[in-house]
């Protein structure tokens, strides 16, 4: 092609496009160069010097990030003065830095502490006392840490560029240079800051929520997708069967390498402990708590000869698996109206730098694969309300997922059925029949259908609490039973079992990490 | 192969005496009697000499506000090889950061001293001490209070006038 130039990184012979920067054109042979203002999310500086490389025939050393690569260009990035390049600019770094890794959240993960133990000096050569900041209170999740800081100012970058919103400045000059907010608003009230916080290089900028939480390298990280309908591609970082926090995973199609604060937040549900553990049978006013496949056997027997007709709640927050395992379920027992209930925010929040990419109006991760299905969304925008009718409904009452807070303790009271699958017992919950453990979606694996119908996967985090299974084990074997689908036994198979059109020939393999976009969507009424 | 089998020739219990034999054991016993080498030693009045080398039962130091030096920055309980340490970190009042929970199990423990190696503040140590006896198992669980409590001397592997070991 007439617009790829070759160029040679370290002996490796590389092509790529015309205008490529001898940064990522490293990183196609495989070379990180390191650098702490280039981000490839937002434009380039060049002033943190740290990606200065060699290019044979140049006077001088060049920043990587900045210059592009030109046809037969020979580029060392690991030669003896590219590293004592490196060597020197990251004394200069140390100069003022407070060497309070024990003591720094970032610790762990911090690029310096790498790029030091990796190449720097042994033993600092300052004997200057080192200027105090002291830290400050940004506003909303992030600390400031001056000291930590080394100006790369990627923060103010992305609340210019890519959030649009300009609340942070570099303050002074020299050495005096420091990161702050305007008066004080600070970052107060901005949808998206939390990002600067997985930016930042260093420890400088940290979130009050995970402070001294969790050391890093304690810390599992799971792939996962984050819970409303935008499907923001997200890492869970979990210790001691809990999620520590949520960190943005890099998905050019969906997130890139962003996620909104309200999304980063939302991680205190899957730590809950007041889940229902066991398959609960309820009889003349007792309880007993059942094996599963005592509670499956009991569930075929109480459903068995009934005619009687089928109402279901489902949940936006269920995976495509377990939706389709319970519609297979309702189908077998004779077929009836599903609704699922989902929260609402007033509209979209996109971020303006990056505009694919906005806090959605929907907040359930769900909705769209729940729609697909055929599921009618009922209730307000605080998924209250609308089930009035299931309430009272004299049948069998079957649900998934929901957590049925705003409903009555006469829910299903009159029901000749009511199976409850989900995770926490209710006042609603007082009238079942059976109530069945069900996971997370950080305790199992599964789909969601994100708003532009991209069905992504997410994989198992947690260990679930004592019997919890996945609903689409459990449903998917019950619906078997009554001559609905197959038995499966893991969520790929449950997958290519779903038996709805719209996810037809699509496979775990095609999925994978990234994603891929559904054969048909159905967008919902009156949205 | 065949196998060979070897008669005993067992002495006549008839015409067989211990008596020699129980002498000389005798002999060495009341030997020791007047041993000028002694062996036994009179603890608990007499203390054993404790090798330079012996790591024992923790201390963690503290400032002289009383607060631990322990900035609970996590290394001791990823380095344990016995996992014996549970560490919360927190911040207290003066945005300090500090072990909410420090607890060290000392039965876990197998006394190997790294904890007290890669503590970047010196705030852990492995005590010059091997008098536990305790009435309950549980409280062989040292919390952080117990181990600022504790007035045993810190091992001789660690020099305070040279904190680094440079």
């Amino acid at each position: 092609m007439a617009d790829m130039v070759n160029v040679t990184i370290d002996g490796n012979e590389v092509s790529v496009p015309k205008g490529t920067t001898i940064l990522e054109a490293a990183k196609r042979v495989g070379t990180e160069v390191p650098h702490y203002c280039y981000h490839p999310g937002m434009s380039s500086p060049a002033m943190c010097r740290l990606c200065l490389v060699e290019v044979e025939g140049a006077p001088k050393p060049m920043p990587g990030c900045v210059t592009t690569v030109m046809d037969g260009q020979v580029v060392h990035t690991q030669s003896d003065q590219a590293i004592k390049n490196r060597r020197g600019v990251l004394e200069f770094y140390l100069v003022n830095h407070p060497l309070d890794c024990p003591i720094c959240d970032m610790s762990g993960e911090c690029n310096l502490q790498d790029y030091v133990h990796a190449e720097g000096r042994e033993q600092g050569r300052g004997v200057e006392p080192k200027r105090v900041f002291g830290r400050d209170d940004f506003g909303g999740d992030v600390l400031f840490y001056g000291d930590r800081c080394v100006m790369c100012t990627r923060c103010v970058r992305f609340m210019s560029e890519v959030e649009q919103d300009h609340r942070l400045t570099v303050v002074e000059r020299g050495n005096r240079s420091v990161i702050d907010t305007f008066f004080e608003e600070g970052l107060e009230g901005t949808h998206w800051h939390g990002n600067i916080v997985d930016i930042c290089p260093v420890g400088a900028l940290v979130s009050k929520d995970f402070l001294h939480k969790a050391r890093a390298w304690d810390l599992a990280h799971t792939p996962s997708i984050c819970d409303c309908s935008q499907g923001c591609n997200i890492s869970l970082h979990t210790r001691d069967n809990l999620v520590q926090r949520i960190k943005p995973r890099e998905n050019l199609d969906v997130n890139a390498w962003w996620l909104s604060d309200a999304c980063r937040m939302d991680y205190e549900w899957m730590n809950r402990g007041d889940r229902i553990e066991a398959p609960l049978i309820r009889s003349n006013g007792g309880s007993k708590v059942l094996g599963w496949k005592d509670a499956l056997q009991s569930i075929l027997k109480a459903a068995e000869g009934s005619d009687a007709s089928v109402k279901a709640v489902a949940s936006a927050r269920a995976s495509n698996e377990d939706l389709a395992a319970f519609k297979r379920l309702i189908k077998g027992l004779g077929g009836g109206e599903i609704v699922y209930r989902s929260p609402r925010i007033e509209k979209d929040i996109p971020l303006k730098g990056f505009p694919q990419l906005a806090v959605r109006r929907d907040r359930a991760p769900n909705t769209t694969g729940a729609n697909v299905m055929g599921m009618t969304r009922v209730g307000d925008d605080c998924a209250t309300g609308g089930l009035e009718d299931i309430a009272q409904h004299d049948g069998i009452v079957l649900v998934l997922g929901d957590t049925l807070e705003d409903q009555p303790t006469t829910f299903g009271a009159d029901a000749e059925l009511y199976v409850y699958v989900g995770q926490h017992e209710s006042a609603a919950t007082a009238s079942a029949h059976f109530i069945l453990p069900a996971t997370t979606k950080a305790e199992s694996e599964g789909t969601f259908t994100n708003y532009e119908g991209r069905v992504q996967r997410f994989w198992r985090a947690l260990d679930p609490p004592g019997m919890a299974r996945p609903p689409w084990l459990v449903l998917g074997a019950l619906a078997a039973e009554l001559g609905c689908g197959e038995a499966v036994r893991s969520a790929e198979d449950s997958f290519a079992a779903m038996g709805v059109d719209a996810f037809a020939g699509i496979t775990y393999a095609d999925i994978g990490e990234r994603g891929t976009v559904i054969n048909e969507i159905v967008h919902m009424t009156g949205v | 192969m065949t196998i060979s089998v070897k008669v005993m020739q067992r002495p006549e219990p008839e015409s067989t005496s211990y008596l020699r034999a129980a002498l000389s054991g005798m002999a060495l016993t009341f030997k020791h009697m007047v041993n000028p080498t002694k062996v036994t030693q009179q603890y608990p009045e007499e203390m054993t000499e404790l090798s330079p080398r012996w790591r024992g039962t923790h201390v963690m130091e503290q400032h002289a506000d009383g607060r631990p030096k322990c900035v609970a920055c996590g290394l001791c309980p990823t380095v344990c090889p016995a996992n014996c340490i549970r560490l919360v970190g927190g911040e207290d009042d003066q945005g300090n950061r500090y072990p909410i929970v420090y607890e060290i199990d000392e039965f876990r423990c197998i006394f190997c001293g790294m904890c007290q190696e890669v503590c970047p503040v010196e705030a852990i140590h492995v005590g010059r001490h091997f008098e536990n006896a305790e009435y309950t198992r549980d409280r062989f669980v040292y919390d952080l209070d117990r181990l600022m409590e504790q007035d045993h001397p810190s091992t001789l592997l660690w020099d305070p006038s040279d904190p680094s070991s440079e």
